[in-house]
């Protein structure tokens, strides 16, 4: 067999049926042995939307994802996306195919250093020199994408390779990932958890990546200790507890930040201690020690110092450390707490006001949905106004912070997971930053709902010109924005906009009873902001709100 | 304060480049390299000094995770130091 026929029996192998990307030159051996093969490939519209949908398949899934790109400006634009499965963890293998050895080096026609352009974005990035090497570099890249802390690899193939004649090899024997946990560290952490008067949990997308989600609603429910998410970790706290205080940080709830600011000991899960989630890193949660709970060891005293540090399977040690507490004065607290500071819905006027919009969204929406935003305003209303029953129903861009990220995942998340809804929310600007995905959509008939909040501005970084920045706007209007309905009309796909409150319920229902694809666009007032916020430099317990 | 790190490679091509880049990255400044084949030639023998105000260990958890190093040692003054 050739090279490329080789490329997709590795796939076979490992279980993939589903790959994402677009052709080009020095890739057309491998589409070409795409032709006769099982595995289905999706064409995207761009490379970029090819690698996001195989994020949203891969996060929505848990399973590796597979995109592949040409040479040049193909594998080019793989690279936001190659960061952002980075920064979230996602594990992605990407295939691109290069120009001929022969010809490497010479700036040959759609030549680029790849595998130089790589280094900072991938986990690891491959060059496959010899045929013979080929399986094997395959199968450790998959190896590589889904051990230890999950991330995105790379394997460049020169077109000569993908052409050359090469036996079929026998799946190799790899090394088995060792997931080295060490509990040594447990009786220490028990001992701070029973002596801790105000303890709290931080959980981040490390525990559903580490499959421990049952380990945590058990720990959380022997602790009793209250409980905030990250972004990635929206979902991961069973909607029953009723001690979870939401998000923390940047746009986090203000019972969130306040309970973390006053707690006298933090424990981190599968969290890394972001910039927007610790504002003043100096002066978050000053009064509490700290127990890290991590696969990857280098995030350990990386931003902020641990009290006591333990590595690996979170689901060995979830359990390892699980101690009651006595701690009923600190639950009430926080309980005043998130009953002083709850959500209000009781928007003035006749407009849309988004925060209600998705809270409506949230509960029509049926069970088990899910949920791809794109990045700004519209993403923090929906980390705090939806509610999530698992980390794989909420994706979005966390680290990397990509527009563009929302609609391509949706078609990933809905191609993984047939059964469910999948809404993409995204924003007048986001939208825009990957529409052509659309024709995807179109081409696959795939029932993606997608709702977009459209204040016709950049809205988040309007928010900060408004307050960081004496208002002065800049490149921040978009009401130039097309006609969003006569858009997806375009690629046959049906829409609705809607200006007023009271269209809301009509028009989710009517998005959700259409069989097929809908996008509904909903107008809503350029004023609107996302309250609270941690200014850039505060402390979280600093938080802005509308009335002051 | 310098820092001087011996690193067991595998002998790829661009190992240099990602230990480099890993360094810069990290907020390291380069102060010296040497590199040399091991007899087998499969690995490589990389001797990388930098210079920061951070702590070394920052550094070193990261670049031990990089997948072709093999082998991560600080030099023995450093040890001493760390140790102190």
């Amino acid at each position: 067999m050739k090279g490329a026929e080789l490329v997709l029996k590795v796939l076979q192998q490992q279980g993939v049926d589903t790959i994402f990307g677009y052709p080009g030159g020095a890739i057309m051996p491998i589409y070409d042995a795409i032709y006769h093969s099982t595995v289905k490939h999706y064409l995207c519209r761009h490379e970029q939307g090819g690698a996001f949908s195989a994020i949203g398949y891969a996060r929505a899934s848990g399973k590796v994802g597979v995109c592949l790109a040409t040479s040049g400006p193909g594998a080019t634009n793989l690279i936001t996306s190659l960061a952002d499965a980075l920064l979230d963890s996602v594990p992605l293998v990407a295939i691109t195919g290069q120009v001929s050895q022969a010809v490497m080096g010479t700036d040959a026609f759609q030549e680029v250093d790849v595998l130089g352009l790589s280094l900072g974005v991938t986990k690891h990035s491959f060059m496959v020199r010899d045929v013979n090497e080929l399986a094997h570099t395959l199968h450790e890249a998959f190896r590589l994408a889904q051990s230890g802390r999950p991330g995105p690899v790379l394997v460049d193939i020169p077109k000569d390779i993908q052409l050359a004649e090469v036996s079929e090899p026998e799946w190799p024997t790899l090394p088995t990932a060792r997931l080295a946990t060490s509990l040594a560290n447990a009786a220490k952490a028990r001992q701070l958890i029973a002596q801790a008067k105000k303890p709290i949990a931080y959980i981040g997308g490390g525990v559903q990546m580490a499959d421990a989600l049952p380990q945590l609603q058990a720990f959380l429910a022997e602790s009793e200790m209250p409980s905030v998410t990250t972004l990635k970790g929206m979902g991961s706290v069973a909607r029953a507890n009723p001690h979870y205080l939401g998000m923390l940080g940047m746009h986090g709830t203000q019972a969130a930040n306040l309970a973390v600011q006053q707690s006298d000991l933090l424990i981190c899960f599968g969290a890394r201690f972001d910039d927007r989630v610790t504002g003043k890193l100096d002066k978050f949660a000053p009064h509490a020690k700290v127990i890290h709970v991590d696969i990857d060891p280098a995030e350990i005293n990386k931003v902020r110092f641990a009290d006591c540090a333990l590595l690996g399977d979170m689901k060995q040690i979830l359990p390892a450390i699980s101690t009651a507490t006595q701690c009923a004065d600190w639950l009430a607290h926080c309980q005043q707490l998130k009953q002083q500071y709850g959500w209000r819905y009781d928007h003035p006027g006749e407009r849309i006001f988004a925060p209600l919009m998705l809270k409506q969204l949230s509960e029509r929406m049926p069970d088990n949905s899910v949920v791809c935003c794109d990045v700004g305003q519209h993403q923090m209303w929906v980390a705090q106004h939806m509610r999530f029953n698992s980390p794989r129903n909420h994706l979005s861009s966390g680290g990397l912070g990509t527009m563009g990220f929302g609609l391509p995942a949706a078609i990933g998340a809905k191609l993984a997971r047939p059964q469910d809804t999948v809404i993409a929310v995204s924003g007048d600007g986001s939208f825009m930053m990957n529409v052509q995905e659309l024709g995807t959509i179109k081409r696959f008939r795939l029932p993606v709902k997608i709702v977009i909040i459209d204040n016709q501005r950049l809205g988040m970084v309007k928010q900060w010109q408004q307050l960081f920045f004496n208002e002065r706007y800049s490149e921040t209007d978009l009401s130039d924005n097309p006609d969003f309905v006569a858009l997806a009309a375009a690629f046959a796909i049906p829409g609705h906009t809607i200006t007023r409150k009271d269209e809301v319920a009509s028009a989710l229902e009517a998005m959700f009873s259409w069989p097929g694809p809908y996008l509904l666009h909903v107008r809503i007032d350029e004023k609107d902001n996302v309250w609270p916020l941690v200014p850039p430099g505060a402390a979280n317990e600093d938080m802005l709100t509308e009335t002051n | 304060m310098q820092h001087t790190l011996n690193i067991t490679t595998r002998n790829e091509a661009s190992v240099v480049e990602r230990l480099l880049q890993v360094t810069r990255y990290r907020g390291y400044q380069l102060a010296g390299l040497a590199m040399t084949p091991l007899t087998d030639r499969a690995g490589l023998q990389i001797t990388l000094t930098v210079q920061s105000e951070k702590p070394i260990t920052l550094l070193t958890s990261q670049l031990v995770k990089l997948y072709d190093v093999q082998q991560l040692e600080l030099a023995s003054a450093d040890v001493a130091v760390l140790r102190a």
